[in-house]
Parts: structure tokens; C-alpha cells; sequence
């Protein structure tokens, strides 16, 4: 059986139903036990006439990134879809409106871009949508539905599908547009057939004791927290880490978890920091520009100890930026932006998936070792929608604070005690002869204020040499390594939501013959120099390519390891194309050959 | 308010009444670092004994303040205590309360501390009616960084970054604390302490956030202006008849700033911050409310 893999592009103006025609199919094809990775693009504002692109790419092997080249391309609006139509790849698909209410312009009409070797299918949108729902509102389920039938979908998922996306209005409207979609589904299995464009049966998953899903990462963030037994959240409304919030505020109060939407990230971060001195699992969520006002507060944070979890999805930057365009511009703020010497946790998940481990993980990591820990994600990880496989059980703990004994307490309770692995046993408020004073003044062992010179080396080294525990803790993944094994000529150095792209592009390398491998690493702090260094020994050329102008990663791994690499950086508001990587990979690899040949030459003149 | 300093104390006496009276185990061993004759003594007298006459334990107790002279507060007590950073104190106060309701939480802290860089925090942790009790230290300057205008200096005040006087016209906190919806608010002097000590008491004991200001001299930086003085002959109570529901008459007592009366202004009973917090655990259909933090057995 051939495996499936297409990707549909859906593009119309904001208001055409565009995201939600993505919605359904992305949803109906998970359901029907595909793989799915999708990603949607749109303008910062609500309605507009903004452009709006939902693709979709379906498999029957888990992929990682989304194709360079759609197979199909449906436009709800041309004006917007014409720039993409080359997107759509040799014997691709273009559907579209083929009956305008009106003349259009020459140029201004899709099928006047649609190159010779695209198979284009027109048909009357329009007409059918006013026809059946008795209004043009359902143009995106009649485009869905001539669709799936013209690449061979099963119709029932889609009609349960859109039932599912109509819960709560009069049945009537779910009716209405599953009239619309079978009109179209009518259509489009009537029509000729791209032999090389259908889909295949989907597989089904044998583990027991996960269930299967399609989320995004901001969905899989909250899932994190849930299944961590978060009990208090602070936050400040943020694009694109807005939805964190908005999904946990439903969901917490039903297990007596309480969320707080505060005046702003500075009282957000300081309420969570608070709530982690009480004793509470505590997080709170931003973008770049509020981790930038809650810089000050995770210093406190640092230097008193306290367990918070933050969670950055990122954008484009600096300032108000590329609010709805994705970036990873934030590495230096999350890993360095502090005042004084403030190491903290950071931990930048490469996919869904990841997304719930670090959650979780992050807020044993913050109690376990007495820090801020960051959760770095950015807009394109943070609304990717991937199928995921969750845990049934939950892998987290429901505490990890080194509890204060009663031999902790005798004589002199000391908040800051060097102890063996240097986090300090806490006593929490409500608990006898705990009582302390802490303070983000420097200290000594029992809180109070000290300037002395050996206690500020002490206390320096005690807060950061406790975080290189964190590198070793339990069942989640620092760093890992895929491809071929052993030298290699070209490594790929990745992180964040960028590393799918890393994969694509390694897989397509070796196809070429290039030895190839990349190293993903999820804890950018404290750095996992041991394995980092032997990858880039095993590596001809170290290629680290990233979503930023300055190469922030780049410039952290030459920094820890003292070793030069080939940074890679580009800053266009969407994912990076692999095949701007390959060219890269393709010349690095060439480089890698000339070295050496060079080396036999001079090994040759020396024996000589 | 009491007769001021008119009958002689005597060490013994005062000693043995201190000793007898329980309030020393509020007290830390750390020695205050205030300047002699600082209006702070009086109030972390007032705060220990309020502690006391209310059996609330010291364990149970968490002191949060920001950075300033009135912020060191917490290593002089003996209770949970958290010296955050500057203007961040009614957040973090926010924070811990929410997260254990069972905590009794005293914010405290200056007037550059409050209503200068934390002015942001003020009105939504009086319109939330967070259950935690703000005591304002107001000095009308800046004592720690050694003597600048505050946003209560007084007009025409001469300080180092006001070498040729002050022409920022001050702010009015009660007023301000009174319109942004704060469900107590009281005034009262260190010069004072037996009136002071059942504000604090009071303060403490309400339910729901109550603001209390203290006018209290800094006699090191200020010699002209709010000096124990001038505020002995400015300071008067509050009328008998004035009526603390009545929110329009407490606005309007607050605008008195030249003979600033004492006691409380205004007093209501509403909802907490936990309490809707409760409410909604309630309507989202989950269960008990499981969020108070267990400290460890």
C-alpha cells in the first residue's frame, strides 16, 4: 500500500470561513486515523481583509514539518490566492470559483495564473452555497466538500465533523452545511481524477495505554499543566500565548484550581512567585515583550529560590514586532535576561508532544531545584497542530518541593543551607518553627541580608551549580540525536519549533547521499555541553540554522563551547523552507569533501 | 486618641509588662535598622500586638513587603516574611494569598514603594478586595537612597533632587485608595502608638483589603516639613458622628490634608477575591476547593 502524504492549502480574506474550512478537514482526517500537521497564517486584525492560509498536511507515517509545495490549493478569494498558486507543485491541484458574480479584470481572476502543469477545477462555489444554505456563508464547506471528494475521503467523518463544529447553534445550520459539503462531495467525485493525488487507508495506532489526539502546542501546554496538578495561574492576555490562558481558565476551576488575570505581566510573574512561596504548583504565561517586563521579578525569583513556571511563546520582534508572525527571537532574553548573574531553566520543546513533556516537567524542575523555569515556544509551535500520542497515566509528579523535616527546623531553621545537592529544604508558611525572612538581597544560610565577599561567592555558586542536576532529571529528553550514526559530514544543530524543518531537511540530505545527522537540544539552560561537544566532533560541519536575524542560538553554543559553526538565520514571519536548507547542507557537505581531499594530499606529501 | 508623652515610663515596669504579655514572640532577634526615633518603631510595636490581641499565630503569618526603609519590616518580626522587590509587594501579597487562603498576609511598605513605582498595583488589589491588610508607611521621602522627593512630598520642599523645591503637587493616597473601591481605609500616626496599635488591630481583623496610612516623620531626612512637630499640632481625630458607610463623607474627610484626622474613614462588607475565585470553582461544575497549599508534616 502507498503511504499518504498531501498537503491542502486553503487561502480566502479573514471572515471567509478559510481557518475554519482548515479546521474541519484537519479534525475529520485525525479522526479517520491520519497523521496531521497543520499550520495556520493570519493578520493581527479580527476581520478586515486580511489574508488567511490554513494548510494541512496529511500522512500515514508521522512527518515533521510541512511541505514546501502544497498538492492542492484552494482559494475562497483569488486576489489573495493568485501569489500562491505557485506553490501548488507540478500535476498539483488549484480549486476555485469558476462562476465570479461579476466580470472580473484580465489578471485578476486565478485561472489566468494557473500554470500548465497544474490541474485546475473550477466550479460554482457560489451558486451551489446560495443554492443549498440559501447564502454564500457556506463557500468553505462546499470548496471542503468538493475536495474530499475529489481525493477520495470517507464523507461521514466530515459530516460528524461538522456537526461537532456546530454544537451549541440551531440544527439547522449543521444541516445547512452538510448539505452544502455533500453538494460539493457530489461534485468533486464525479470529476476526473488525479491518480497521484488520493488518500490511502489510514493505520491504526496499537499502543494501550495512550490516547490519540490532534492539538496544538499551546493545547498540549495546558494538558501539561493539567496532568501536573497546576493549582494557580496569573497571566496578562498576550498574543500568541493568549490561548494557554483562556484554555486553562475553563478547565482549572473544575478540579479547584484558581486563575487570575492580572494588571499586567509584572504583577502576573509576581503573583506566581508568590503563590510558589506558599507552597502552590504555580505558572504563568507571555510573549517576548511581557518575559521583557518580568525580567526583574525572575532575578527575585533566581536569588530567593522559588519555583515558578513561565511559559514564552514567541513572535516576531523586537517590540510589538510581527505579533501574529512567527520568530525565535527570544533565546537571549529567556536564557540571559536578567539582572546580575540570574541562570535559570529554559526548556524549548521541538514539537507537540514535547510541548506536554516540558510542561509538565517544568514544574518539577522548578520545585525540585528552586528556580524560574522558562518553557520557550513560539507562534508557529504554539498553534501547529500536530496528532499526538498522551500518556493515559499521568508522568508527572504532583509535588517535587523538598519539604523542611523536623531536624531542619531544630535550632535555627536555615532557609539557605549548603546542603549535598545544593537546593535547601523549604519550610512553607502555616509551617511550625518555620518562620524565616527571605529576601532578594544576598544572604546568608538563614535568609538574613549579608555583603559579605565568600557569602556572595558561595551563594553564586550554590544557585547555579544546583541547576546541572536538572540535566540528568528523569524521563524527559535534553537532547537527542537522529540520523546517521557515527561521523557525519554535515551536522544539523537545531532547536525550538524549527527543528521539524532540521529533520525534513536531513532525511532529503541523506536521499542525496550526504551523511547527515541533527541534534535537537531541549534544555537551552543549563546547556548539555557533554553531548553537544561530541556531536560537533562526529560532525564535519556544524550547520545551526534558526529563525532569527542575530543567530542567538549560534551565538550561545560558539560562546559555551569555544567552537566556531555555521549559523544559519532567516527572519520571514513564517517556518523555514527546507529547501533553502538543503542548498546550505548541499555546499557544507562540499566543503566537508574539499577538506578532505586536502588532508589525503598533505597525509600523501608527508609519506612522500 | 491618647494624652502624648506625659507620664514618666520606668525601664523595670516596662520590662516586666513587655515580658508578661506574649507579643515578644512576634518579635525577631534581628535588631531593627531604622534610625533612632523613626516612626517605624511604633508601628511594628503596633503590628506585634495587634498579632498578639488577635491570637493570630506567628506561623501563620506572612509579612510581605517591597524595598525601601519601611520595607525591612519583615526581619524584625518574627513571622513568615518575604522582602520583595521595589513597588512589586501588593502582587506578590496577591499571590500568596490566593494560593493559601488560611494565611493571615501583611503587605506593608513606603510611599515611593506604593504610590511612586508599584502606583500600577493599587486600584485592582482594592477593586479585588484581595483579603490581605496594606500598611502604608508615608514619610512623604525617600529615606534609604538617603533623602529625595516622594509623590506625598509636600510642595515647596526642598530635597536632593528638589534642590530648588518641589513643585509636583503631592498625591492624596486615601482619597485614591477610597475611589478605586479598597472595602477598608483608616489613618492613623506613629506618634500615636496606643491609637495606632488599634488601627493596626482593626485593619488586620477586617475581611477583605483594608488600607491603613501612617503618617510617620522620617527625623533624619526631613527637619521642616512632616516632623513630629508640626504633625503633633495637625493631627485630629475623627468626628464621633461620622458615618464609615458612607463613602462620599470618607472622600470628602480625605480632602482635610492640612489637619488630617485619624481613625477609620470607611468600611464595607463585600465579596473577596476568594470568595469569587470560590464561585467560580463552584460554576465550572469541579468539585471541593483543593488549592490551599499543605505545608509539609
Amino acid at each position: 500500500m502507498k503511504n499518504t502524504d498531501i498537503q491542502i492549502s486553503i487561502c480566502g480574506s479573514a471572515g471567509d470561513g478559510t481557518i475554519a474550512a482548515g479546521d474541519i478537514l484537519k479534525r475529520a482526517l485525525a479522526k479517520g486515523g491520519f497523521k496531521v500537521i497543520a499550520f495556520d497564517v493570519y493578520p493581527p486584525e479580527i476581520r478586515g481583509f486580511g489574508k488567511c492560509i490554513s494548510r494541512v498536511r496529511v500522512t500515514t507515517e508521522q512527518v515533521y514539518s510541512l511541505k514546501h509545495h502544497s498538492d492542492v490549493l484552494v482559494s475562497l478569494d483569488d486576489s489573495h490566492a493568485i501569489p500562491h498558486v505557485g506553490e501548488v507543485r507540478d500535476s498539483g491541484a488549484v480549486i476555485y470559483e469558476d462562476t465570479p458574480i461579476s466580470g472580473v479584470l484580465e489578471g485578476s481572476h486565478i485561472s489566468a495564473h494557473i500554470s500548465p502543469g497544474q490541474i485546475p477545477y473550477g466550479l460554482p462555489v457560489r451558486e451551489i452555497s446560495e443554492k443549498e444554505t440559501s447564502g454564500n456563508r457556506s463557500r468553505n464547506i462546499v470548496a471542503l466538500g468538493y475536495l474530499a471528494g475529489l481525493i477520495g475521503m470517507e464523507p461521514e467523518i466530515f459530516h460528524e465533523t461538522i456537526a461537532d463544529k456546530f454544537r451549541g447553534k440551531a440544527i439547522k445550520i449543521t444541516d445547512m452545511n452538510v448539505a452544502a459539503f455533500d453538494k460539493g462531495y457530489a461534485l468533486g467525485q464525479k470529476t476526473f481524477k488525479l491518480d497521484d493525488v488520493t488518500v490511502g487507508k489510514a493505520k491504526k495506532s496499537r499502543n494501550k495505554d495512550a490516547t490519540i489526539t490532534m492539538m496544538n502546542g499551546n493545547a498540549a501546554v495546558v494538558q501539561g499543566c493539567m496532568d501536573a496538578h497546576i493549582k494557580t495561574f496569573f497571566g496578562y492576555p498576550i498574543t500568541p500565548a493568549t490561548t494557554i490562558m483562556e484554555k486553562l481558565a475553563t478547565e482549572m476551576p473544575k478540579v479547584g484550581g484558581r486563575l487570575l488575570q492580572t494588571e499586567d505581566e509584572i504583577s502576573a510573574i509576581a503573583a506566581t512567585i508568590g503563590a510558589g512561596y506558599a507552597g502552590s504548583r504555580c505558572a504563568t504565561a507571555t510573549s517576548g515583550p511581557g518575559l521583557a517586563l518580568m525580567a526583574e521579578m525572575l532575578g527575585l525569583g533566581v536569588v530567593a529560590e522559588l519555583p515558578s513556571v513561565i511559559f514564552v511563546s514567541q513572535r516576531g520582534g523586537p517590540s510589538t514586532g510581527l505579533p501574529t508572525k512567527t520568530e525565535q527571537s527570544d533565546l537571549n532574553l529567556a536564557v540571559y535576561g536578567r539582572g546580575g548573574d540570574g541562570q535559570i531553566i529554559v526548556l524549548a520543546p521541538t514539537n507537540v508532544e514535547g510541548c506536554y513533556k516540558c510542561a509538565g516537567k517544568a514544574f518539577e524542575m522548578a520545585e525540585q531545584y528552586q528556580t524560574p523555569v522558562i518553557v520557550l515556544l513560539d507562534l508557529y509551535l504554539s498553534n501547529r497542530f500536530e496528532t499526538v500520542e498522551l500518556p493515559k497515566q499521568s508522568p508527572f509528579t504532583k509535588t517535587s518541593n523538598k519539604a523542611a523535616k523536623k531536624k531542619d527546623l531544630e535550632g535555627g531553621y536555615k532557609r539557605y543551607a549548603f546542603t549535598k545537592d545544593l537546593a535547601s529544604p523549604r519550610a512553607l508558611p502555616g509551617q511550625e518553627n518555620g518562620m524565616h525572612t527571605i529576601t532578594g538581597l544576598e544572604h546568608n544560610e538563614l535568609g538574613r541580608p549579608s555583603d559579605q565577599p565568600r557569602m556572595h561567592e558561595d551563594m553564586s555558586a550554590k544557585r547555579h551549580n544546583k541547576l546541572l542536576a536538572a540535566l540528568s532529571h528523569h524521563d524527559i529528553t535534553i537532547e537527542k540525536r537522529f540520523g546517521d550514526e557515527g561521523d557525519v559530514d554535515v551536522g544539523i544543530l537545531g532547536w525550538g519549533s524549527n527543528f521539524g524543518e532540521c529533520l525534513e531537511a536531513m532525511f532529503k540530505a541523506r536521499e542525496e547521499g550526504i551523511r547527515c545527522s541533527a541534534m535537537k537540544v531541549v534544555m537551552l539552560s543549563p546547556l548539555p555541553l557533554g553531548p553537544i561537544n561530541d556531536f560537533m566532533d562526529a560532525s564535519g560541519e556544524v550547520f545551526v540554522p534558526e529563525l532569527n536575524y542575530e543567530g542567538q542560538f549560534a551565538n550561545l553554543i560558539q560562546g559555551a563551547t569555544a567552537r566556531s559553526v555555521h549559523s544559519y538565520t532567516r527572519v520571514p514571519g513564517s517556518p523555514m523552507r527546507v529547501e533553502d536548507m538543503l542548498v546550505e547542507i548541499r555546499r557544507l557537505a562540499k566543503i566537508k569533501k574539499a577538506k578532505k581531499i586536502g588532508k589525503t594530499k598533505k597525509a600523501k606529501k608527508k609519506a612522500a | 486618641m491618647g494624652n502624648i508623652s506625659t507620664k514618666p515610663v520606668y525601664l523595670e515596669d516596662k520590662l516586666a509588662e513587655i515580658k508578661s504579655d506574649g507579643k515578644l514572640e512576634y518579635r525577631s532577634k534581628a535588631l531593627p535598622t531604622w534610625c533612632p526615633g523613626c516612626g517605624y518603631f511604633s508601628i511594628s510595636e503596633g503590628v506585634t500586638s495587634a498579632l498578639n490581641n488577635l491570637a493570630i499565630k506567628p506561623k501563620d503569618t506572612v509579612v510581605v513587603s517591597g524595598i525601601g526603609c519601611s520595607s525591612r519590616f519583615p526581619f524584625f518580626v518574627n513571622t513568615y516574611g518575604f522582602h520583595t522587590l521595589h513597588g512589586r509587594t501588593l502582587p506578590v501579597a496577591t499571590g500568596v494569598k490566593t494560593a493559601n487562603d488560611d494565611l493571615t498576609v501583611i503587605a506593608v511598605g513606603g510611599d515611593g514603594d506604593g504610590f511612586a513605582i508599584g502606583g500600577g498595583h493599587l486600584s485592582h488589589v482594592a477593586r479585588r478586595n484581595v483579603n490581605i491588610t496594606y500598611i502604608l508607611f508615608d514619610n512623604g521621602i525617600y529615606g534609604l537612597t538617603k533623602g529625595q522627593t516622594s509623590p506625598t512630598s509636600s510642595l515647596g520642599f526642598t530635597t536632593s533632587t528638589t534642590p530648588y523645591e518641589n513643585h509636583d503637587r503631592p498625591l492624596n493616597p486615601l482619597m485614591m485608595m477610597l475611589s478605586f473601591g479598597s472595602s477598608w481605609v483608616g489613618q492613623g500616626y506613629a506618634g500615636d502608638p496606643g491609637h495606632l496599635g488599634e488601627m493596626i488591630e482593626q485593619a488586620i481583623a477586617h475581611r477583605g483589603f483594608s488600607y491603613l496610612h501612617i503618617l510617620s516623620p522620617c527625623v533624619t531626612f526631613d527637619k521642616t516639613d512632616k516632623t513630629y512637630g508640626n504633625l503633633n499640632m495637625q493631627v485630629k481625630p475623627i468626628p464621633d458622628d461620622h458615618d464609615s458607610s458612607d463613602l462620599m463623607a470618607a472622600i470628602a474627610m480625605a480632602q482635610n490634608v492640612h489637619k488630617p484626622p485619624l481613625g477609620l474613614y470607611y468600611k464595607e462588607d463585600r465579596p473577596t477575591l476568594a470568595d469569587g475565585l470560590d464561585e467560580i470553582t463552584q460554576q465550572s461544575g469541579g468539585g471541593k476547593n483543593v488549592v490551599t497549599a499543605k505545608a509539609a508534616e
